[in-house]
């Protein structure tokens, strides 16, 4: 909590985003999401049926593992008021994405959860799971975090999420615009 | 609303003798190609007019098909000389991807004298051989009843040559309110910023925005509702993404957390819907000043309450603070004559939030519209003038849910498969003063024309309140060269031809003759006689009974329904829909003659 204490005295406002505290400032959200986020609650969010289901192709329905897409409502809630939390360090928009692998599928991997502003460097828009990318395998197997500015505008800092027996089971997104739109996503 | 009085060998014989370079016209529903035929799928029936007879009730348009063929000049002017208002619009004709054929669809509106070339150099057509206009007659409610006689004149450097025009006016008058509410479903604003680049340079370039900037934003959003409420139509604009983030001009200003939440400024939210509510930015229409009936609010899970707050004390009194200062507002302000729906768009495979609220699958997801009913009710004074609804779209568990939701839903919006399969509900829930509505797509282009009235007709004898169509303002990133079928969109954007707004297509002029017959068909229809006029209805449209409309004894998958899939689905329906399959492109002219002359015999 002693990281929070110190972050909240950097939440000013930030008028010009300046690129480099940008990336000072996902960080040490990235560096505490790491020690908040509960890993084992994040394993309870995906249902069994959605997990039968997510990964498998319906030749006479290509919606049909969406349609099954399922999530436990106390794990999701739970971890996404942390991932809110951890995003109202900063008193601008930040969004603090959950990134998990999927069993049997390593070449893979789903965002979980998303927020407010629906910002990822990532996230193909509606992908129900995605190819995984160099940087997120990374992040899973060396548990460092990892700053990403591929996109233009774009800043992410990705970091480990560990349960309870210091497996590396998922990782956050906490990323940032350096000039949000404020109607980029409505949709 | 108009026919031509001539039969059908008439029409044939006026077809064989007329001359290829003279104007000719076709009939709404036969739309032209440019090298001087008629699109593949609109063929059936078809065939060429030297002379234009119509026949229309007040109140209402009569639409035509102008063409001319490529003679020895490649410089044309056209005039109309007609005694009552007309609009002209030169067709464009869009090369079309899916079947790569050349369709009409936009209508790019033109001022008379109106000066063209054949082949367009703007269409760029390899070898264009017709340049077409969809005319537009406007019969005020309060003409007289008479023949009005007129021409259409197409002028070259050798001559002129005439097409005659005449419009028999009847004295019945279309009513001004629809009998199906049409809506036009869209979401977000970012579409706006990419389809005019000029019009709102400064959304693109920068996230900094003015006042002149947001007001040439408002002022589009503006003219979306106009087309749409012109054409018949409303215009549903929802303000939020999946995961919460609201437009800034979709809601009022926010301030503050907790039981100090409160709406800081109007300023925005006023200024974009102020003039829809009190009817103001349709003044200038034909239909008159009128407030918009629907509008999404922006309420989701994430606003006005914090989702951090979700389950906690904190939640309920962020959301009644909130929603109790919108009433206190819009009854402030009069606005009372739009219903405000608190609707749920969100899905949980978008990963915002942890339920569906649009299209439940899972039975449990029922309580969260529960809670939000409760505070919805805490918020609201009881007798408020204002009115607020609750919304659900629903397809998958639309039984389950008009049980388990009755008293909490009020407005529901529900797949139109899914409904006929439960006609008994729509009378229980009407008893209950719901509204119901079902939803669909857009016809694309390459379908025969009548296609786009089939919706409509659907919900008139189903006796539903209105139709969707769920996305109609995204016509493609080429629409002119490059359309894709066009399935996303009714309008195009006029930037292309220095028009700050968009512009009305084909198909959203058929859809609106048609919604203009429905309203007189149900002006006609009291008591019993609406049981008579739709068995004829439906015989003229496709030569079917009444009885083929409805659906309630299909063959349903024998499972629950959380283990059906959309092919399940898709099977259930396809004998249904193969009664539709082969609509002709004469198939509403056919109830339109009708209705004209149930009309002028009630008179």
């Amino acid at each position: 909590m002693k990281q929070v204490a110190i972050l909240l005295t950097l939440a000013l406002p930030l008028c010009a985003r300046d690129k480099a505290q940008l990336k000072h400032d996902l960080d040490q959200i990235a560096k505490t999401a790491t020690v908040m986020v509960d890993g084992d609650t994040c394993q309870r969010i995906l249902t069994p049926r959605a997990l039968q289901h997510i990964l498998q192709k319906d030749p006479r329905d290509e919606w049909a593992a969406g349609d099954n897409y399922d999530v436990d409502d106390h794990a999701f809630i739970t971890t996404k008021k942390t991932l809110m939390r951890l995003a109202q360090l900063v008193d601008y928009p930040v969004d603090v994405n959950l990134w998990m692998p999927i069993d049997g599928a390593p070449d893979r991997i789903h965002i979980v959860i998303r927020n407010r502003y629906e910002m990822s460097q990532f996230w193909k828009w509606g992908d129900l799971t995605q190819p995984m990318p160099p940087l997120m395998r990374s992040v899973l197997e060396d548990g460092k975090r990892v700053t990403v500015d591929q996109k233009p505008q774009y800043i992410s800092v990705l970091a480990p999420v560990r349960n309870s027996l210091n497996d590396i089971v998922g990782l956050v997104e906490v990323v940032s615009e350096i000039s949000p739109n404020p109607r980029e996503n409505v949709k | 609303m108009w026919i031509l009085r001539n039969s059908l060998p008439v029409v044939l014989l006026l077809a064989a003798t007329c001359q290829a370079q003279q104007p000719r016209a076709l009939q709404e529903c036969f739309r032209p190609d440019p090298f001087g035929g008629i699109v593949e799928s609109d063929r059936q029936g078809a065939g060429w007019l030297k002379q234009v007879n119509l026949k229309a009730a007040r109140g209402s348009y009569a639409s035509f098909h102008l063409v001319i063929s490529k003679k020895a000049s490649a410089d044309y002017k056209l005039a109309v000389r007609f005694p009552l208002a007309v609009d002209v619009y030169r067709e464009w004709f869009h090369f079309n991807t899916p079947d790569k054929k050349y369709y009409p669809d936009a209508l790019i509106p033109v001022s008379l004298p109106y000066q063209f070339q054949i082949p367009d150099p703007d269409n760029k057509i390899p070898g264009q051989t017709a340049q077409a206009f969809w005319i537009d007659l406007w019969i005020p409610a309060d003409s007289q009843t008479k023949t009005y006689q007129g021409e259409a004149i197409v002028s070259t450097s050798s001559g002129s040559e005439t097409l005659p025009i005449a419009l028999s006016v009847i004295p019945a008058v279309v009513p001004k309110d629809d009998a199906v509410t049409l809506d036009n479903n869209s979401y977000g604003t970012s579409w706006l910023v990419n389809q005019y680049p000029k019009t709102l340079a400064a959304f693109r370039d920068s996230s900094e925005e003015s006042p002149a900037g947001e007001d040439r934003l408002i002022g589009l959003i503006h003219a979306y509702h106009r087309i749409f409420y012109e054409n018949r139509g409303t215009f549903h604009q929802l303000g939020y993404g999946h995961a919460g983030k609201v437009g800034p001009e979709f809601a009022p200003e926010l301030t503050g957390t907790g039981r100090q939440m409160h709406i800081a400024s109007w300023d925005l939210f006023d200024r974009h819907y102020g003039p829809l509510l009190d009817g103001s930015a349709f003044r200038d229409t034909r239909r008159g000043a009128k407030p918009i009936p629907f509008m999404y609010l922006p309420v989701n899970p994430e606003w006005p309450a914090s989702f951090l707050w979700w389950g906690e004390p904190g939640y309920d009194a962020e959301f009644v603070n909130v929603l109790s200062e919108m009433e206190r507002h819009f009854r402030e302000k009069h606005w009372t004559h739009t219903k405000f729906e608190v609707f749920f768009n969100h899905k949980k495979r978008y990963k915002g939030f942890p339920w569906d609220g649009d299209e439940v699958r899972f039975e449990r997801d029922n309580n969260y519209f529960r809670v939000y009913h409760r505070m919805l009710e805490q918020a609201i004074p009881l007798h408020s003038p204002v009115h607020f609804v609750m919304r659900a779209d629903t397809s998958w568990t639309a039984a389950q849910q008009f049980r388990e939701l009755e008293g909490v839903i009020g407005f529901w919006v529900v797949g139109e498969g899914e409904l006929i399969w439960h006609p008994d509900a729509i009378p229980r829930l009407k008893q209950h003063g719901d509204i119901i509505w079902t939803y669909g797509g857009t016809p694309t282009v390459q379908k025969v024309s009548t296609e786009i009235t089939l919706n409509p007709l659907r919900s008139w004898i189903n006796g539903v309140d209105g139709f969707v169509r769920w996305q109609t303002v995204e016509p493609g990133s080429d629409p002119w060269f490059h359309l894709n079928g066009g399935d996303l969109t009714l309008v195009y954007p006029g930037e292309r031809f220095n028009i700050a707004g968009p512009i009305p297509s084909i198909r959203l002029k058929l859809q609106r003759n048609c919604l203009q017959d429905l309203a007189l068909l149900n002006a006609l229809s009291t008591g019993d006689s609406r049981k008579t006029y739709a068995e004829e209805v439906v015989r003229r449209f496709n030569h079917t009974q009444i009885t083929d409309w409805s659906n309630a004894n299909a063959k349903l998958p024998a499972k629950p329904i959380i283990d059906w899939n959309n092919a399940d689905f898709a099977d259930a329906l396809k004998p249904y829909e193969a009664r539709f399959a082969n609509l002709d492109p004469g198939a509403w002219l056919r109830v339109r003659e009708y209705i004209l002359d149930q009309a002028e015999k009630t008179q």
